[in-house]
């Protein structure tokens, strides 16, 4: 009956939104007086749509129509309103063409203006900050953007923070973020291909790549996805990547998001295509690949030599950070031959007093850490240290004087943690933080053995996975020979040459 | 995701099936075995002591300080027809399950040893927990039991301080899994370290038992620490030594720390009678010199350098001879060495090797160089 009930109240819903969508896509038509009531009824209870009547010499009535708040009042004022109020309508213009090139030509000469007799075109145009004059006796409305709109200023952002680069960062307006992208690819091939997906929320999202780099298979299959998709709102470009990823089953993360216009930049370079959408200043760029994840924009600007060095760094901590707590207990309970005597008499020794098995402790560590991690994010700044108080000072101290977690337990999850905190971009780090605890499992119940079972299982699963085609271990499986040098090194470029011919004594 | 999920089924069929690997054991469910000794009791039976770790009696760096501290080890014995007989015994008195996964030595006491072990090794191979590597000594004039029991310096444990000792004396790693394989190869007899417990229960290293492996590996005697260096500089088993010895020209002595060993052996064979030059040279430091020489100077030096290989030499021959004449089993494996030169000779030779050997003609050559002074010139007792 609920279930009645429920469906029966998405149907009126549906059949709402498609009724007002159908209405709109009739014309305006000649009489104003028809058009505004029409429009009034579309935006009925929207307290916060202007309609504006002017009277040009008792004749000709025009109305203006924008969202209060959204438009640049002092254009409106003096290129609209002024000219027509205090000038008025030329004489011996009979023809409705003529009004249509008089606003053009002289009214707002300045502003980029469209023609429209499209209902539905026109309340969308009005909804994103234009505003709308309708003529009597027209079956055209002129729509001029002079959108003006509070935004937040470009930051730098706090999640992908770099030591050396640039320090902007997208904002939510779709506007800016191509704009930034436009400065640093200033090239008419960099193509950005607007969209709107979205029942509701009429979002716009914009397909960018360069012509000539991108791949086509993968910019088809870009557009064939976002043309598929059937949602009701787009808040966030989270709704994108989750509509068109290919599957929502991996741990791992299909596409890169980003908030920093140089890394588009950078991909798109390469040939990927960048999906930007209004409303978010995370952009998406497809295909990823497993190690681009594990790569920070400083990687690239930095000196090779010693980014080299931080990379196999890095790779060699990822990896600790999921398997190391897995490999205390592989083989303090199942391989205590493999551990060096000393080492292992000291475990011994201080795992004598604690009650629980290893595993267990682990398990519970592990648990306590990701929920300390989790605190921390949500916190206020002010109580946020609180956090590592509490955690350091009772599960750290208390717990291991206590007896009831042995030392070594505690130091082993704290590097497992250091070594998670390494990858560069947070969301590369979900999937091993999620990993790690069915491979806890897994050498918890079957040793070494068991480990390797489940490292060879992550592996099949990665080998498996490709994201718009590309496989996801790219570069090492399929081998592609000459992009290794961006893996564990990344190959110095070669070297610019900055002088012509004639200066050549000049060069070093 | 279907096939996912049938991998999934796969893994945890191939998981079931190999339940042969389940064996977690919790750090605090074993008896982890450090030594293992093994002696015969007066009236003839096999007795195996074993020292085992008490891991609350570690300090693990934290705490205890103040109060009555545990003891980290304690020695338990038991009797048995073999090696494995004893196991239950032991077992009978623990409460942890016996872990030899970090076992560091082996024992034999020098009563069982002379009666001979080779009826005894199968266990140690065979056991798939049995730790190879393994240092294995025999106690001169007493019991393993005792050297398991006595009270270390420095280390918690005996063991591991015994197997650091030999580092210290120079001596390369001699596992256990090195004396099977010596033991069971040609020309070759197995000679291992000796450690003897003192008046004062302290453990001293002293020299080397030499085996016969031909009648069922019975020690045959002993090498004082001095002919084992020689003994070892032979087969490459020293890394470093000091020799001190009378410079007569100088009138007073001179000690010379060795590093870099080096030996060559060569074999000739002339009318079926076999030939073998030793050649061992050393390069060292002078680390004291009560002489009057000065060994900056090349004339001097080459004094100290000629009288020191000179005696080095008289030594060795004089230690090989006793090795020759008294024990008559070739501990230099210099059979091996005829196998390697000889391999069609061999065959007829290997089998009354043990009667070739003492009868060999064996000539040593020793040179030892001086590369370092040390840090002054000539003896402070020669200054006038």
């Amino acid at each position: 009956m609920e279930r009645l009930g429920k469906s029966h109240l998405k149907n009126k819903l549906e059949t709402n939104i498609n009724q007002s969508f159908e209405n709109s896509s009739s014309n305006i038509s000649k009489n104003i007086a028809e058009n505004e009531q029409f429009l009034k009824n579309m935006f009925q209870n929207c307290s916060d749509i202007i309609f504006r009547e002017i009277m040009i010499h008792g004749e000709t009535k025009l109305l203006l129509i924008h969202v209060d708040g959204m438009i640049n009042t002092d254009i409106i004022t003096s290129n609209v309103l002024k000219p027509l109020m205090y000038g008025g309508l030329p004489q011996g213009l009979g023809t409705i063409d003529s009004i249509a090139q008089m606003f053009e030509q002289e009214v707002f000469s300045v502003l980029p203006i469209k023609k429209l007799s499209n209902y539905g075109d026109i309340v969308d145009h009005i909804l994103k900050g234009n505003a709308a004059i309708l003529a009597d006796g027209e079956d055209v409305a002129l729509l001029a953007d002079v959108s003006k709109f509070k935004t937040r200023a470009i930051e730098e952002p706090y999640n992908e923070a770099v030591i050396r680069g640039p320090k902007e960062g997208f904002t939510e307006q779709l506007r800016i973020n191509t704009t930034m992208l436009r400065r640093i690819v200033a090239t008419p091939k960099l193509k950005l291909e607007s969209l709107k997906v979205g029942k509701l929320t009429r979002t716009d999202v914009v397909i960018a790549y360069i012509e000539g780099i991108v791949s086509l298979s993968v910019l088809n299959e870009v557009r064939k996805r976002i043309n598929q998709i059937k949602i009701d709102a787009i808040i966030e470009s989270g709704y994108i990547e989750e509509s068109i990823e290919d599957t929502h089953l991996s741990p791992f993360p299909q596409m890169d998001v980003t908030e920093r216009p140089d890394i588009v930049a950078a991909k798109l370079v390469k040939g990927k295509v960048a999906i930007l959408v209004n409303g978010s200043p995370c952009a998406l760029v497809v295909p990823m690949t497993f190690l681009e994840g594990l790569q920070a924009p400083d990687d690239y600007y930095e000196r090779f030599l010693f980014v080299s060095f931080i990379r196999c760094i890095r790779y060699l901590l990822v990896f600790l950070s999921v398997v190391f707590p897995s490999i205390y207990i592989a083989l303090t309970t199942f391989h205590p031959e493999m551990v060096p005597q000393e080492l292992m008499i000291t475990i011994a020794s201080l795992r004598e007093k604690t009650p629980l098995p290893t595993v267990i402790e682990v398990f519970m560590m592990e648990f306590m850490f990701e929920g300390l991690r989790e605190a921390g994010i949500r916190l206020p700044k002010q109580i946020g240290p609180l956090v590592s108080i509490v955690g350091a000072l009772i599960i750290g101290e208390a717990a291991v004087n206590a007896g009831i977690i042995s030392a070594p337990i505690v130091i082993v999850v704290s590097i497992a943690g250091i070594c998670s905190f390494i990858i560069p971009r947070l969301r590369s780090g979900y999937p091993f933080r999620m990993l790690s605890f069915p491979l806890l499992i897994l050498s918890g119940t079957f040793g070494l053995f068991g480990l390797a079972i489940g490292i060879i299982a992550i592996l099949i699963h990665l080998v498996q996975l490709s994201p718009f085609g590309t496989p996801y271990l790219t570069p090492v499986a399929p081998l592609i020979t000459h992009r290794l040098k961006d893996l564990f090194i990344r190959w110095p470029r070669k070297r610019a040459i900055y002088t012509g011919p004639d200066n050549e004594a000049d060069q070093p | 995701m279907k096939r996912a999920g049938k991998l999934c089924f796969v893994w945890l069929l191939m998981i079931l099936s190999t339940t042969g690997c389940w064996n977690l054991r919790e750090p605090d469910q074993l008896a982890y075995v450090l030594g293992t000794g093994l002696d015969l009791t007066k009236d003839g039976q096999l007795q195996i002591s074993i020292q085992i770790v008490i891991p609350s009696g570690v300090d693990g760096g934290q705490e205890s300080g103040g109060g009555t501290k545990e003891k980290s080890f304690r020695v338990i014995s038991a009797t048995g027809k073999n090696v494995y007989d004893t196991v239950p015994s032991f077992q009978a008195q623990l409460s942890r399950s016996l872990f030899l996964g970090h076992r560091r030595i082996i024992l034999i006491g020098q009563r069982l040893a002379e009666h001979g072990i080779g009826n005894l090794l199968d266990e140690f191979i065979r056991n798939p927990q049995s730790e190879l590597r393994s240092r294995i000594y025999v106690v001169k004039n007493g019991q393993a039991k005792d050297i398991l029991s006595a009270e270390p310096i420095f280390e918690p444990f005996t063991p591991t301080e015994l197997v650091r000792q030999q580092a210290t004396l120079g001596l390369k790693r001699y596992y256990f899994r090195d004396f099977l394989s010596d033991a069971l190869s040609q020309g070759l007899q197995p000679m291992v370290p000796t450690v003897r417990l003192t008046d004062s229960k302290q453990f001293v290293y002293s020299g080397t038992a030499v085996f016969n492996k031909d009648e069922g590996l019975k020690l045959v005697g002993f090498l004082n620490s001095k002919e084992s260096n020689y003994a070892y500089w032979i087969t490459n088993r020293q890394t470093t030594f000091t020799i001190t010895s009378i410079v007569k020209q100088g009138n007073g002595n001179v000690s010379l720390k060795l590093r870099s060993l080096d030996r060559r052996i060569r074999v000739k064979m002339i009318d079926k009678q076999i030939q073998i030059d030793v050649h061992l040279t050393g390069e060292g430091t002078i680390l004291e010199n009560n002489t009057n020489l000065d060994p900056t100077k090349r004339k001097d030096l080459n004094i100290i350098q000629e009288e020191l290989s000179q005696t080095t030499q008289k030594s060795i021959q004089k230690m090989i001879k006793k090795v020759q004449e008294q024990y008559k089993t070739d501990i230099f494996g210099f059979g091996e060495s005829v196998h390697r030169k000889y391999p069609y000779q061999w065959k007829t030779l290997k089998q009354d090797w043990n009667d070739t050997f003492p009868e060999l003609d064996i000539s040593v050559k020793v040179e030892l160089q001086s590369k370092d002074p040390g840090e002054t010139t000539s003896s402070i007792k020669s200054i006038p």
